[in-house]
């Protein structure tokens, strides 16, 4: 029966808390394991590197300044001691309560066989960050979805669209701790929307050029909180008329 | 959908006689074909044409996620749909009869559901496969269509997630058993009233049987450190 | 980490598909004409695109994914995949539900593999809270991951030959799938949505007879796969259509960051059970198929190549099941005996307050992936101390395997779009989650 006291006073006592009360505070630097990567960023970027943390026994985390992003996420591919070739996941976390937004960059090594993980805090009012779709590919829709789900804007991203939602979805960015689960809309209102949708909708503007090209005339859907009607005043001069 | 599943007993009850007392129209023959009320002849042409119907059903397999595979398997040799008459799947909406909507269907999805429903000729009908397709499943959220009943005219509900493959051919039994009582004489075409861009029911409606119930009410974010139940967002209940 | 010994396997296969002596059938490839076949004075014939639209409502996109091609007669300029017709906001939905009850949420992203869903997810919670799962527990999740391997590798064959017109084979794939459906029924109870893992163990052991059924199905798999082979390896249709199709190199595989037999058959010989083994995977005797050519030839020679794999992982880890509990002996995780909680007031307290208030995680955080038969499935789970998850990321690798599709098939022929889609072995349920 002690077991199960035991068990129930674990389950009372739980976890030592949560960042709304109390800021996330690291270990000293000195009890952590030593990884590689985290010594050569310190000492190539300095000030842009932020905290070391070592998360579930293994796993290595870095924050970095969100000016300096693009500079050492491309020094993690190219230097020879470090080869992070592999982007293995990029995403957005929000803990709510007006906490700031972390975008994580998971990387893996082929050479080196080494993981790391490199955070990077937004303030609220300014989801602003570099893109790194140049530096490795696998980023063009993994910043789409950051974009689509948490508001980011990514810089210097050749196609900043939304990619799982509706191009002109207008209820805001889902994964966001504001946005209710059921959306802002009633459901009568969202499938409205949807159902008023025209099929022309759904193209990306490179399409749509396209389409203009061979006499086509198609609306400006890139615009939020569109009613899912043409735009005709942004349609080329000659073809406002359908 | 108009279909209307009539026995056709007489007024005083005394169930079908082939020779009626005038019928609606007056002029028409009694139980001839058009006369209003059903003859001999009427009833046969239509279980004559019922049973061509129903034993060649044609799907038009609608299918998005974990539904669409036990759609597949059910198509499979194991069990086989081809004994149905289904041996041919139509892709293309245009020769289908049967829309089979195997899996959850979002927003983003709606309209083309919507315009493939609308595609397809008359006589249709269609089989929400699965509990997504039903009602909108585990997945009550910002994106999911809570039910295609509110965007197309749904005949059979397959309940199961996903339901097994005799749990679909029970559903497709069920359609051949509406239209073994369909009068296909006398509503030779269904009153089909969609109106583009909104939903099939009415907007209260639809808010109505969207609204969260049950458990979910309860599903909010609240971090373990208080009990579930205790403090609720208002928002979850608005729907 | 001990160096281990990685073999790769290298085909002998003839690039040219000659059948047999005299009369037989030479592999001639499409070359472009030189020069100018339309001259310009015919401007409409010659030079118009055309935009089609395939998808969303498809039978061969394989879910609901949609292209936009830009064609010159047959040739693809340029594609576009739009995704999103089936985003389900499971990460959304995660963060209202506690550490177990998200387990049958991951059944219905991947429904092809649905167990090794279940299994990462609990393998990524139990790494951030820092639980050990017991010795049967690891080998049983070793045994019905690679199981279902093989299922979804059975499907994916199946309705890869069905887009390139072999129907037959998608007959052979399914009744074989059949065997390993009877399997998950009898220890899930369900068929495709098993939700079979629970933090710090399973649902429930393994029935009795449940491992006499799986070895009957490993022993007499081969003959299904020999005969499929006979049908599709050295069919000269077959090769004409995948050989030197859909290629794409080493370097860019890496910078696309497509993973699992994608990668592999560009000569990347990444795997995550080689690379970063979990659960002994580095005591298992196996093998990891790397192509040379990355084109779709060797995608599937590299999926037929890793079902065998499958069922000699199989084997060994059916011979090694030890005895001893299932599930972890942690109260903090797993529910009393149904015996003890009937009994006794404490266990019933326990077992109350494990259900209604679920099970809690420390603060932290754990990104952990798993070799899935799609690619590296990466589970990322934030925990601020609760019973509910802060974030819940999943890395679908199909999500990043489709993203490199234009980069395939641009400057290649419309059916070749579709052979090319099909061999990257989407789900779209991990696509769009």
């Amino acid at each position: 029966m002690s077991d199960f006291k035991k068990g129930l006073d674990a389950l009372d006592s739980g976890p030592t808390g949560s960042p709304k009360e109390t800021p996330r505070v690291a270990p000293p630097p000195e009890d952590l394991p030593p990884h590689p990567t985290v010594e050569a960023l310190r000492a190539h970027f300095g000030a842009a590197v932020g905290r070391h943390e070592v998360v579930a026994g293994d796993e290595h985390i870095v924050y970095i300044d969100s000016a300096e992003n693009l500079e050492v996420l491309r020094w993690l591919r190219d230097d020879p001691d470090q080869r992070y070739d592999f982007l293995q996941d990029l995403t957005a976390i929000d803990y709510g309560n007006n906490v700031s937004l972390q975008v994580v960059y998971q990387l893996w090594s082929i050479p080196h066989q080494r993981n790391i993980r490199i955070k990077i805090e937004l303030p609220l009012d300014r989801l602003e960050l570099d893109s790194v779709y140049y530096v490795w590919r696998a980023s063009d829709w993994l910043e789409r979805e950051v974009y689509d789900m948490f508001g980011v804007v990514f810089r210097g991203h050749p196609d900043m669209r939304r990619i799982l939602m509706p191009y002109n979805y207008a209820e805001g960015h889902p994964l966001r701790k504001d946005f209710p689960l059921r959306g802002r809309f009633s459901r009568a209102e969202q499938t409205r929307r949807a159902l008023s949708l025209k099929v022309e909708d759904h193209y990306s503007p490179a399409e749509l050029e396209v389409a203009t090209r061979l006499g086509q005339t198609l609306p400006d859907v890139t615009t939020e909180g569109g009613s899912g009607q043409p735009n005709r005043a942004l349609a080329p001069p000659g073809l406002g008329g359908m | 959908m108009g279909l209307k599943i009539n026995q056709g007993d007489g007024p005083d009850g005394k169930g079908r006689l082939p020779i009626q007392p005038g019928g609606e129209t007056g002029d028409a023959q009694p139980g001839g074909l058009f006369s209003g009320s059903p003859g001999f002849l009427t009833t046969r042409l239509d279980a004559m044409v019922n049973w061509s119907r129903e034993n060649s059903l044609w799907p038009m397999p609608f299918g998005t996620a974990c539904c669409a595979i036990e759609m597949m398997a059910t198509a499979a040799s194991r069990y086989d749909l081809a004994r149905f008459g289904m041996e041919r799947m139509s892709f293309s909406p245009r020769q289908a009869d049967l829309l089979i909507c195997a899996g959850r269907v979002s927003y983003k999805m709606a309209p083309i559901l919507r315009r493939i429903w609308e595609q397809m000729p008359q006589p249709k009908w269609s089989i929400s496969m699965g509990a997504c397709a039903s009602s909108g499943g585990v997945f009550d959220v910002y994106s999911m269509v809570q039910g295609i009943d509110t965007i197309i005219p749904v005949d059979v509900y397959v309940p199961g997630c996903p339901p097994r493959p005799e749990g679909l051919i029970y559903g497709i039994l069920m359609i051949q058993e509406k239209i073994r009582r369909a009068t296909p004489t006398k509503d030779w075409i269904a009153d089909e009233d969609l109106v583009e861009g909104l939903p099939t029911l009415a907007a209260e409606t639809v808010d109505l049987i969207t609204a969260p119930f049950g458990n979910s009410t309860n599903q909010n974010r609240s971090s373990g450190l208080t009990s579930t139940g205790a403090l609720m967002r208002p928002s979850d209940r608005r729907p | 980490m001990p160096e281990t010994k990685r073999r790769t396997v290298v085909y002998n296969v003839t690039r040219t598909a000659e059948l047999g002596g005299e009369g037989g059938l030479v592999h001639a490839p499409i070359v472009p004409v030189e020069g100018e076949v339309f001259g310009d004075a015919d401007a409409d014939f010659g030079g118009e695109h055309m935009l089609i639209n395939i998808g969303p409502q498809h039978p061969a996109t394989h879910g609901v994914l949609r292209l936009v091609l830009e064609l010159d007669g047959e040739t693809v300029i340029k594609c576009t995949p739009h995704i999103g017709y089936l985003h389900s906001s499971f990460e959304k939905l995660g963060e209202y539900r506690d550490w177990n009850q998200i387990v049958p949420l991951t059944d219905r992203m991947d429904y092809l593999a649905p167990l090794i869903y279940n299994c990462a997810y609990a393998m990524a919670v139990e790494k951030m809270m820092g639980i050990e799962v017991t010795e049967r527990c690891k080998v049983v999740r070793v045994i019905i991951m690679e199981m279902d391997r093989i299922f979804s590798h059975l499907l994916w064959l199946g309705t890869t030959a069905i887009d390139l017109g072999a129907f037959t084979v998608f007959l052979y794939t399914f009744q074989e799938r059949e065997r390993i459906y009877n399997l998950h029924e009898a220890y899930t109870g369900a068929r495709i949505t098993t939700s079979a893992t629970r933090i710090g163990g399973m649902m429930a052991d393994l029935p009795a007879g449940w491992i006499e059924q799986l070895k009957e199905f490993v022993r007499t798999f081969p003959n299904t796969l020999a005969e499929v082979e006979t049908l599709l390896t050295n069919n000269a249709i077959w090769l004409g259509r995948t050989q030197d199709v859909g290629v794409i190199s080493a370097e860019d595989a890496v910078n696309f960051g497509l993973s699992g037999a994608n990668l592999r058959a560009s000569g990347v010989s990444y795997d995550i059970r080689k690379d970063r083994p979990y659960y002994d995977y580095e005591t298992y005797d196996f093998d990891v198929p790397v192509g040379e050519h990355g084109d779709i030839y060797d995608r599937y020679l590299c999926r037929m190549e890793e079902m065998r794999q499958s069922l000699r992982l199989l084997d060994q880890a059916i011979n090694r099941l030890p005895g001893g509990p299932i599930n972890v002996d942690d109260p903090r995780v797993i529910l009393p005996s149904k015996t003890a909680a009937m009994n006794d007031m404490e266990s019933m307290i326990h077992h109350f307050k494990v259900v209604m208030e679920g099970v809690r995680a420390p603060v932290g955080e754990s990104w952990f992936s798993v070799e899935s038969s799609k690619g590296e499935l990466g589970m990322y789970v934030v925990s601020d101390g609760g019973s509910k998850p802060v974030r819940w990321r999943v890395r679908g690798p199909s999500f990043i395997n489709i993203a490199a599709l234009p980069h395939m098939i641009e400057g290649a022929l419309l059916s070749d779009v579709i052979a090319v889609n099909a061999s990257l072995d989407i789900v779209l349920g991990e696509i769009d989650r």
